[in-house]
Parts: C-alpha cells; sequence; structure tokens
C-alpha cells in the first residue's frame, strides 16, 4: 500500500494515477494515533466517554478536554490533533449561536455535522494569498445531540465525511471497541446500558488502568441535555462495572509512541 | 412636531336618537411628559351645547375665554339662548380672524337646539373650516384611533345610555393606542332635559 | 429669462445655472394589513388597493405572500421593497430547506425577518410586515415588525396605512380590552372574520389607501383557505 505513494502523497489539490488522495489518507491514519473515543446513541440519549492519556504524572489530568459543549443540545467527542479540533469545534459553536440569532431555534445535528465538514474540506481551496490551508485537520468528530428528530450520533473523519451512527469508536482503539460494538450494541439499550457498555469497552481498549480521572464521559439527553459527568459519578460506574481478565483485554495491539502531537 | 399636538388630548362628540354626546381625556402634558390628568377641555357654552377645544392648551383656554365673551355679548344683545349652528358661525368667525396666525384649536361642538331639540355635532380646523356631519365628529392627537372606533361602532339613533357605552368605548381604546391622550376622561350625555356627565375610568399609563 | 415674457420682472429673483434633483428611494403605495391568529387558526388580510398619492395604480394586488404552507406574510407601505423583499425571503427559505431538510417553521421564518430587516439598518426596506401562520405546535401565531426588524408577538394586530384606525378596534374586540364582566377567551374563527370584515370597512371609510377589496387567507392544519370581499372604491 504504501509502495505506491511517490510524488502524489504531498499536494492535497492532486489525485494519485489510483484516484486517492494520500493527504487525507494520512490525515484518517493520523487519528488511529489519537486517544479512543466511544458514542453510542439509544432511544433515552447519547453517551460519549473518551479516554485521556495521562502522560506525565505532573501533568493536570483537568485541562485535557476531549468532550466540549458546543451548544445546549450538542456535545463533542474528538481524537486526534487536539489543536486541529479546536479550530473545528469553534466553527460548530459559531454556527449553533449563528442559527439561533437567525432562526431563534436550535440547529440540528445533522447540520452541524454538515457546517463543520464544510469547513474540513477547505484544505483544497485557496484564496489570493495562495493556500489558505495546507493539510486536512488531522481529527475525527463524535457529534451527540438531541434535536426534533430526537437523540442522534453522527461521526465525521479528516475528508468531511459524515455518516450518522448507532454506536462508533474512534481513535487507537477503535478497531477492536467497533468490534465489541458490533458485539454489544442492541436497539433497546437503555441509557444506563450504554453507559455501562461504553466505559467497559473503553476498559478493555485502554492501556492504562481505568481510573475517574483519565476518562471524560458526557450524556446527552433530551431532558438533562449536555451533561458532564464529575468525577464521583464517574467513580459511581466505575464500581459497577465487571473486573475484567487479562485475556479479555484488548489493549496492547496499538502501538504507543505517539503522545507527542496527539495526546 | 406640529403644535396642535404639544399638549396631547382627545376628543369625539357624537348624535343619537333625540340625545348628543361629548367625550375627552383629561390629560394635559408637555410632549410626552404628563402634568395632570384632570384637564378640562370641554366647556358649557350654554343649556344643552358644548365645546371641546383640543390642541395647544393656552390656546384652548384663551379661545374658551374669547368665546364666552362673545357668546355674552350675543345672548345680551338678542336676549335668547344662541342656537348650535349659530354657535358654529360664532367659532368658525373667531377662528378665521386669525388667518395667518391662527389659535393651534381644532374645536367640537356638540349641542342640542333650543327650541326644537335636534342633536348637532360639529367640527372644525384651526383657521374655522366647519364640518357638520350626520353621525360623529372626532378631534385631538388620535384622530386615526377615534374615527377607526367610531366608524365602527356607530350605527343611527342610539338611545342615551347605548350613545354613552359607545362613546366610552371608542374613547377609551382609542386613547389606549395613543401616548398623547387618556389619564382619566369624562362624558357628557346631552338630553333634552338632563345632563349626564360621567367619569372613566382609564389606564394611568 | 429672455426667452420666458415677464413684463413685471416678477422671477427676476430666479438665476439659471446648476439645480439640485432631489431623488427619493422611497414611495408610499399604502395598504393596510389585519392578522389574528386563535387557538387552531390563524387569519390574515390584506386590502388590494395599490396606489400613490392621489391615484390608484390597481384595485386588485394581492399583498398577501404565502412563504410555506403553515406561513404568510402580509406587506404594506413602499411596493418596490416589498418585491425585493419576499423574493429574498422566498430564496433564503429555499436554501434553508436545502441545508437543513426540513421546511421552516413560522417562528424560524419571524426571527429570520428580523434579521433580514435588521441588516439593511441603515437603508431599510420601507415595509410594515405582518406574518401569520401556525407555529411548531399548530397553534395560530401573529408577528408584527418595523421596518428596522423590531418583531412583537401577538394574537392580533393591524399595519399599513390604515392600521391606527383599526388597532384599537381589534383591542376592544378580540382583546377584550376596557370590557367589564366579560370572560377573556380566543374568539373563534367565524368572530374574528366578521370583526376583521367589521373593520376594513370602516377603515376603508376614512383611509383613503384602504379599499376596492380585501383579500384573506384562512391558515389551519388542514390548509389555506381563500376568500375576498368587496369594499368600497371610492
Amino acid at each position: 500500500m504504501f509502495l505506491t505513494r511517490s510524488e502524489y502523497d504531498r499536494g492535497v489539490n492532486t489525485f494519485s494515477p489510483e484516484g486517492r488522495l494520500f493527504q487525507v489518507e494520512y490525515a484518517i491514519e493520523a487519528i488511529k494515533l489519537g486517544s479512543t473515543a466511544i458514542g453510542i446513541c439509544t432511544s433515552e440519549g447519547v453517551v460519549l466517554a473518551v479516554e485521556k492519556r495521562i502522560t506525565s504524572p505532573l501533568m493536570e489530568p483537568t485541562t485535557i478536554e476531549k468532550i466540549v459543549e458546543v451548544d445546549k443540545h450538542i456535545g463533542c467527542a474528538v481524537s486526534g490533533l487536539m489543536a486541529d479540533s479546536r479550530t473545528m469545534l469553534d466553527r460548530a459553536r459559531v454556527e449553533c449561536q449563528n442559527h439561533w440569532f437567525v432562526y431563534n431555534e436550535r440547529m440540528a445535528v445533522e447540520s452541524v455535522a454538515q457546517a463543520v465538514s464544510n469547513l474540513a474540506i477547505q484544505f483544497g481551496d485557496s484564496d489570493d494569498d495562495g493556500g489558505a490551508m495546507s493539510r486536512p485537520f488531522g481529527v475525527a468528530i463524535l457529534f451527540a445531540g438531541c434535536d426534533e428528530k430526537g437523540p442522534q450520533l453522527f461521526h465525521m473523519d479528516p475528508s468531511g465525511t459524515f455518516v450518522q451512527f448507532e454506536a462508533k469508536a474512534i481513535g487507537s482503539g477503535s478497531e477492536g471497541a467497533q468490534q465489541s460494538l458490533q458485539e454489544m450494541y442492541h436497539k433497546s439499550m437503555t441509557l444506563k446500558e450504554a453507559l455501562t457498555t461504553a466505559l467497559t469497552i473503553l476498559k478493555q481498549v485502554m492501556e492504562e488502568k481505568l481510573s475517574s480521572t483519565n476518562v471524560e464521559v458526557m450524556t446527552m439527553t433530551p431532558e438533562k441535555m449536555f451533561h458532564m459527568f464529575s468525577r464521583e459519578e464517574v467513580e459511581e460506574i466505575l464500581g459497577t462495572l465487571a473486573p475484567i481478565s487479562k485475556e479479555d483485554s484488548l489493549a496492547g495491539g496499538v502501538s504507543t509512541a505517539r503522545e507527542g502531537v496527539s495526546a | 412636531m406640529s403644535i396642535l399636538a404639544y399638549n396631547g388630548g382627545a376628543i369625539i362628540a357624537m348624535k343619537g336618537k333625540n340625545c348628543v354626546a361629548i367625550a375627552s381625556d383629561k390629560r394635559f402634558g408637555i410632549q410626552a411628559q404628563t402634568l395632570s390628568c384632570n384637564f378640562d377641555k370641554i366647556f358649557e357654552m350654554g343649556p344643552h351645547l358644548y365645546i371641546a377645544l383640543p390642541g395647544l392648551a393656552t390656546d384652548t383656554q384663551t379661545v374658551q375665554q374669547k368665546l364666552k365673551f362673545r357668546l355674552n355679548l350675543y345672548e345680551l344683545r338678542e336676549n335668547r339662548r344662541i342656537h348650535p349652528k349659530a354657535f358654529a358661525s360664532m367659532v368658525s368667525n373667531l377662528l378665521y380672524e386669525r388667518r395667518f396666525g391662527p389659535f393651534f384649536v381644532e374645536p367640537v361642538i356638540a349641542g342640542l337646539d333650543p327650541k326644537t331639540f335636534e342633536p348637532f355635532v360639529c367640527n372644525l380646523d384651526l383657521i374655522g373650516c366647519p364640518n357638520i356631519p350626520e353621525d360623529f365628529v372626532v378631534g385631538g392627537t388620535c384622530s386615526e384611533q377615534l374615527y377607526g372606533m367610531c366608524e365602527a361602532l356607530w350605527k343611527p339613533d342610539l338611545l342615551p345610555d347605548e350613545l354613552f357605552e359607545t362613546i366610552s368605548q371608542a374613547l377609551l381604546n382609542a386613547v389606549d393606542r395613543d401616548a398623547m391622550s387618556g389619564w382619566g376622561a369624562r362624558v357628557y350625555i346631552i338630553e333634552k332635559d338632563k345632563i349626564v356627565v360621567k367619569e372613566l375610568k382609564t389606564r394611568m399609563d | 429669462m429672455s426667452s420666458v415674457v415677464d413684463p413685471f420682472n416678477k422671477f427676476s429673483y430666479m438665476e439659471s445655472g446648476s439645480q439640485r434633483q432631489h431623488f427619493s428611494p422611497y414611495a408610499d403605495n399604502g395598504g393596510s394589513v389585519v392578522a389574528i391568529a386563535g387557538e387552531d387558526y390563524a387569519i390574515i388580510a390584506a386590502d388590494t388597493r395599490l396606489s400613490s398619492g392621489f391615484s390608484i395604480y390597481t384595485r386588485e394586488q394581492s399583498k398577501l405572500f404565502q412563504l410555506s404552507e403553515k406561513t404568510i406574510l402580509g406587506c404594506s407601505g413602499c411596493w418596490c421593497d416589498t418585491l425585493t423583499l419576499t423574493r429574498v425571503l422566498d430564496a433564503r427559505m429555499q436554501m434553508y430547506y436545502h441545508e437543513h431538510q426540513k421546511l421552516m417553521e413560522t417562528p424560524a421564518v419571524a426571527q429570520m425577518l428580523s434579521t433580514m430587516l435588521y441588516y439593511k439598518r441603515f437603508f431599510p426596506y420601507y415595509v410594515s410586515n405582518i406574518l401569520a401562520g401556525l407555529d411548531g405546535e399548530g397553534k395560530g401565531c401573529v408577528y408584527s415588525y418595523d421596518p428596522i426588524g423590531h418583531c412583537e408577538k401577538s394574537y392580533f394586530r393591524a399595519g399599513g396605512s390604515a392600521g391606527a384606525l383599526l388597532q384599537p378596534l381589534l383591542d376592544n374586540q378580540i382583546g377584550f380590552h376596557n370590557m367589564e364582566k366579560v370572560t377573556v377567551a380566543p374568539v373563534p374563527v367565524e368572530k374574528a372574520l366578521a370583526i376583521l370584515k367589521d373593520g376594513f370597512i370602516s377603515a376603508a371609510e376614512r383611509d383613503i389607501y384602504t379599499g376596492d377589496s380585501i383579500l384573506i387567507k384562512i391558515i389551519t392544519k388542514d390548509g389555506i383557505k381563500d376568500e375576498s370581499f368587496q369594499l368600497r372604491k371610492d
């Protein structure tokens, strides 16, 4: 696969003879270095759970923010280059507020994904001063939201493609986690079940031991809207999780040396 | 802004069956600032004759005094009560004398004929052009609102109590849509053998 | 002045030279709009006279614009601004439909109209707008505007050249203002229609910019029903 890439893997405006845009593919690869994030959509609401990589004991864990509120009714989990994700989430927030300003209503989750996608595919554009953006964003985003269509989960990758999911995992442990989600997800899942499922899977795919400091959890329900779990709430759920044996653990399959940029 | 709308005010007069009614608000203000809510704009000019003088308040009072003076002279000279029509002409004359430096009032007259007790309503512009219709006349800063109300509510041959209800509703709902009028109202129902004066409660904002 | 016969030198103060030509970008083409909303309906009506000064352009110009199955806009004022505004509105609603894959609801249209008007704060659309329709729950609603985007939600409103004549009547008959011993309740559609017609008849008596006929649109969940009603034509 890597052998065929030669001159065509530099520009973002040039297809390879096989019809591929390598920079975009590389960006998608970059996500697989990011920390794992899991989203599960149920009829009661959406759950997002993200691992936080604490790379140093001197690090202040609360300053790593991987789940953010975009609007009262939309929360996002990100994986990949955190700096890039700030730009995209800022756009999402601006679009939401602009929609409220013009239409005095909440923006639909799909529309927010569309708006962020419009930003994500601008990497090929150029303005008068030359290239406006030199590369695609190295970020994958899970959008969890509630609108008139009910609770929804959307996934977007660096190419700007966005797809609705019932359950989706992104980041380094995504392959194993997605497999587990497929096995464990069912349509009649309650929010509580989704919470334990998400954390159980996260526990399996994480290298470090799961604790209330290295995980972020959020629920999006029609009643409470965006709700970020406090340390105590996370601990309460972790207490209910069944201990997993060494064989069940899926961690360790993916490389480890990538904290530098993606954390 | 027109000097006619400097102090604010609203007036209506309406004909009924063998009766006539005239009503006004009680506000006195300077532009948007209200100074009093007991300012008379309707003046008795005879047992069955009333005139209302909406417009610039100082001219309201001056014109009232000048009219009273001329009316007294008329009654002394003629030794009889004035006919509403003649009174309207008197007002018209007084106003036209100041054709090029007018009094800023647009009078409304309501009364009954001293002999036949025929209802009479009339209004004039500030230089004395009279208008004598068969139904109602209005004046003041919310004349548009008053016209809208009167056109919809008035019908011929209203009895005194019906006339009171009609004129009151017309006045009240009109002044509520005008910032320069309101703050209390007074209604005169003029019949052959009695004149009833009623105070109306209005919203005071 | 040599070419003009002027024996008394009456116009001696007139001097030849450049003169400023004034152009006014606005016209007042008159027209009145009334909207009334009830529990499950909204009525909006406008007269059909289009005029300028003492002349009538047409006696049969609709001033109601159907924006969707549930929303109608009534416009009066400068007709050219009305045409532009409604075309831009239509375009914006199409864009919304394609961007969000759903029809715009009345409250959303109401807010958008407000921002559209405000964006022309310093060269406004000289239009008095009244928007009527059903909201997301199917309840009737009325929104009224000033030309620069102030928006107020209410249940009844009159606007345009005879707005001042019609509004106090609606306050009284629909809002039950200054009434004693009455139960304040939403009026049924038949009563609303009757008051509306009475109001227009009265307005046409005194306002020269209102008359000829009215066009009424009744919005319910089952669709929009049209009605027309003749007014005096002088």
